[in-house]
């Protein structure tokens, strides 16, 4: 090519046509998309997260957590998503309505937490299970390459005979020692806010049925 | 050409210059290559590539972008036109396990099993698979007092929830009781719980055991 | 110097001259970026099977330290290497000085603080957590004002070239040139300015990291493989009349390819549905790239043992479509399935940022600087050491990377293996990985040596000048 003004328009229409074909078809399609008003209980949903949730999806964010964590549940049938009980169905776009920074993620170093917080697929996962995961990971899942975070904790003697409110119950193994006790700092409460509140269990009408296997797989025909 | 053989790798002598470079290729990119004797194969390869690629890329993004839907997440969906594709409406006991989960999970419990001695179970209840009526009546206005449930005692509050929920709401979680946990009765509609709430449109108060067992 | 020589020659020493110290200058902080990056990468891999080591410290705890190793990496040694690279090159190819280089300083000052300032800024909690665009917000502005200078510089060297023709590289230099700040200024407005709603921004995310990698490294990459392999080898590039649509090709194919890193999301099927076919079309350029180059290759294989610069860039060609051939596998949906989230997506990107760019890079590097320095490389045991942990670090990496995300995929499938199995079962593959980077780091600390010798003044006393011969020119044989 001889001409730089030819290899400029080129180099330019490259990627703006997939700006323009990617981006902006997107965000025309699913930019303004918008919660959905259950016809029975009149509940807008995805419903917004509570604030000390919202704060902790900042402390998510500030700790990296997604280098090793996804948020997607993929849909039932493609990977074993749903069958590990990370999500009772696929993910929807307006599941992610109510996150203002979206952290799908790309790796699986650790399990999926988009229903981290959904009691029904994980019974087990209430708050004391997730500061002692925080605290000492070993401790849940012994084996496991999350590392801890103890810098989210406090670990001061005990005052007076009992332990504050607040305090873990750990192993003997992974406890500070005779007399300490381990607090959460407000940064662990609003992360374990936050993961208490990952939950997608409203099932939405028109995706499902838009997104239900077709019925009958065409052979040969379109 | 760095034809030293000694391989000190200390400095890397050029065998074109860059002047020429630009020129030799730019000659190269105008000429196509000679054809000697016959057709020259790599042109007539690279496309039919590049057709292959077009080609199966085509067939490939027609049968995957669903018609380019934005509520489509999944390739295996039906690529009929939306309008065509009705709305799979789901069971009332489906739409029922919400409202149980945010209202009456906290005493009846998940597993419907009630905590003993304190609030009754809904499995095998006879209160709750038996008469419609019975059940609508106990949601709607509360029930108070003694009441045997698969021969046990139970004494507590159940609170009214008739102000609460709709009937839309209270034939879904009657009708997601009655059919989960091994339970298996017919399911409540909304106008079996508006008849009743018209019925009984003028009652405050809880009701009792002694009272519903009146009512048929 | 010899100023009876041709015309062209002079020219030759001119621009080398005139590139010598922002070069020189870009290139230092590249190599410090270099040992830095590695060395956070190698704490990284460590922590991936000893969690235990610098857990204690909010600083280094795993999902900061991984991204600043990265984007250390990538926007420190990767962008300063690029620059000191295309900068030579532009001039070269345009036969004309690089003129008012002073402002290249300001330009290098101003990124190494932005990227020094981001790197930090993970490390203390200001992470953005997208992947690649970690660096928090106030780094934005610095990093593209010093992309401005150095972008406005290519392009206006090449806008006054004093050469009718224009070069393949050229071309890719250009293109980057281009599309990076487009790519990094979207991105940044679409998803911290003003921000899109929902997945759209994993949407935007997704075509950013695709065209980082696709638009602006590998182009980088092929420009200095496409001007080092006729330069070195003394013959014409094969099929060159390919090449122009190879490039055109290349550049459409690559700008959509960024979908199919969402196959499975929550995303309307077609984006991920469009990913994957512009990667079946990125077949046919990788095709063409590799008639072109190890076309240029073909019956010359045994001057590789000869030259170092020319290993460094066969190492780089074959990564190149090693990582296409990944590209292409992993963008199919059943593979996806399996493939997805493991480490073999890392491979991909570490094999295009680290075996086909960061390789091309050292090779050039090996070319460029005894011209702008005026002497040889004071140590050819270092280059050897250089070049043996390349390739063996190289090997090792991709090899463990490769089996630990396999049987990462294989078991993260089966719903009934539990994560702690996993994680063992990854543990042995993750060590040849930290094995890998240590090798690679001891590379790099030889090409350090090597570097502060040749580039020091203190050093060049009692050392001969290098004695470069001119170059004939370059004949066209008749194919």
């Amino acid at each position: 090519m001889r001409n730089g003004l030819a290899l400029f328009f080129g180099v330019f229409a490259a990627l703006v046509l997939s700006w323009a074909g990617l981006l902006l078809t997107a965000q025309r399609q699913i930019g303004r998309l918008s919660q959905f008003k259950d016809p029975a209980d009149e509940i807008l949903y995805p419903q917004p997260m509570p604030g000390l949730a919202n704060q902790g999806r900042l402390v998510y964010q500030d700790l990296g957590c997604a280098t090793c964590h996804t948020q997607q549940v993929r849909r039932e049938g493609f990977g074993s998503d749903v069958a590990r009980k990370w999500g009772q169905r696929g993910g929807y776009a307006r599941d992610y309505l109510r996150d203002e920074t979206v952290f799908l993620g790309s790796n699986r170093l650790g399990p999926d937490l988009r229903n981290a917080g959904n009691t029904e697929l994980h019974p087990y996962a209430d708050a004391g299970y997730f500061y002692q995961l925080l605290y000492a990971p070993a401790s849940v899942t012994p084996g496991s390459l999350m590392p801890a975070h103890p810098f989210l904790f406090d670990v001061h003697p005990v005052a007076g005979r009992q332990p504050s409110a607040h305090a873990l119950r750990l192993p003997s193994r992974f406890s500070p020692g005779p007399g300490l006790e381990v607090v959460p700092t407000a940064r662990a409460q609003a992360l374990v806010a936050y993961l208490q509140g990952l939950k997608d269990t409203y099932d939405y009408p028109v995706e499902r049925s838009r997104n239900a296997p077709a019925a009958q797989p065409k052979e040969g025909g379109h | 050409m760095s034809t030293e053989p000694d391989q000190n790798f200390r400095l890397e002598q050029a065998c074109a210059s860059d002047e020429s470079i630009q020129q030799v290729h730019a000659q190269l990119q105008k000429t196509k290559p000679e054809k000697v004797g016959g057709y020259p194969l790599l042109p007539l390869g690279v496309l039919g590539l590049m057709c292959g690629a077009v080609f199966f890329g085509s067939i490939y993004l027609a049968h995957n972008s669903i018609r380019f839907d934005p509520l489509v997440y999944s390739e295996q969906a039906s690529r009929e036109k939306p309008g065509a594709i009705k709305i799979i409406p789901l069971t009332r006991a489906q739409l029922g396990k919400r409202v149980f989960d945010t209202t009456c999970i906290a005493c009846h419990q998940a597993t419907g099993l009630g905590v003993p001695g304190q609030y009754p179970p809904l499995v095998g209840s006879e209160w709750a698979l038996g008469s419609e009526e019975r059940i609508i009546r106990i949601v709607l206005h509360g029930l108070n007092g003694p009441i045997t449930v698969e021969g046990k005692e139970y004494n507590n509050i159940m609170a009214p929830l008739g102000e609460a929920l709709k009937d839309e709401q209270i034939a879904n979680v009657i009708s997601y009781v009655r059919a989960s946990w091994g339970n298996n009765a017919p399911e409540v509609t909304p106008e079996a719980v508006a008849k009743v709430r018209a019925d009984t449109a003028g009652r405050k108060t809880y009701w009792t055991a002694a009272e519903l067992e009146q009512v048929k | 110097m010899n100023f009876t020589d041709t015309n062209g020659r002079t020219e030759q020493m001119e621009i080398d001259a005139s590139a010598k110290w922002p070069v020189l200058f870009i290139f230092t902080h590249a190599l410090a970026w270099l040992i830095v990056g590695g060395a956070l990468e190698l704490a990284a891999a460590i922590q991936l099977h000893t969690p235990d080591f610098l857990a204690d410290c909010a600083w280094f705890t795993h999902g900061r330290l991984a991204p600043a190793a990265q984007n250390a990496l990538v926007y420190g040694w990767g962008f300063n290497a690029a620059f000191a690279f295309g900068l030579w090159l532009m001039a070269r190819l345009s036969a004309t000085t690089l003129r008012h280089g002073g402002w290249l300083f300001v330009a290098a000052k101003f990124w190494n603080i932005g990227v020094f300032l981001g790197v930090a800024g993970i490390l203390a909690g200001y992470s953005t957590s997208f992947e690649l665009l970690e660096m928090p917000r106030f780094v934005t502005f610095l990093l593209l004002a010093a992309y401005a200078i150095v972008g406005v510089w290519s392009v206006t060297t090449f806008s006054i070239r004093n050469t009718e023709n224009v070069f393949a590289s050229q071309w890719y230099l250009f293109g980057a040139a281009f599309w990076f700040p487009w790519l990094y200024a979207v991105a940044q407005v679409m998803l911290f300015r003003a921000p899109v709603r929902g997945v759209l921004q994993p949407v935007v995310h997704a075509w950013y990291v695709n065209g980082l990698y696709g638009l602006w490294f590998v182009p980088v990459a092929l420009a200095a493989a496409y001007y080092l392999l006729p330069k070195i080898l003394g013959k014409p590039i094969a099929h060159y009349y390919l090449a122009p649509l190879a490039f055109w090709w290349l550049a459409i194919a690559t700008a959509f390819a960024g979908g199919s890193r969402l196959i499975g999301a929550p995303v309307p099927v077609w984006i991920p549905t469009l990913g994957t076919v512009a990667n079946f079309m990125l077949v046919v350029p990788v095709v063409l790239i590799g008639l072109n180059l190890f076309g240029t290759l073909a019956g010359r294989y045994a001057s590789l043992s000869g030259s170092m610069t020319l290993r460094f860039v066969f190492v780089s060609m074959l990564a190149f479509v090693l990582a296409s051939v990944c590209n292409f596998a992993f963008a199919l949906r059943g593979v996806a399935e399996t493939v997805q989230f493991t480490l073999l997506y890392g491979l991909r990107d570490w094999l295009l940022f680290y075996a086909c760019f960061s390789t091309a890079m050292f090779g050039a590097a090996y070319f460029i600087l005894p011209r702008l320095t005026g002497h040889e490389w004071r140590s050819p045991a270092l280059v050897r050491i250089h070049l043996g942990a390349t390739v063996l670090g190289v090997g090792l990496l991709t090899g463990g990377l490769a089996w630990a995300g396999w049987q990462q995929g294989r078991l993260l499938h089966d719903p009934a293996v539990a994560f702690t199995d996993i994680a063992r079962a990854m543990t042995p593959w993750l060590a040849f990985r930290t094995g890998g980077l240590a090798l690679l780091l001891l590379g790099h600390a030889a090409f350090l040596i090597n570097f502060v010798l040749i580039a020091c003044p203190v050093f060049s006393p009692g050392t001969a000048p290098a004695q470069i011969n001119p170059p004939p020119a370059l004949e066209v044989l008749k194919a």
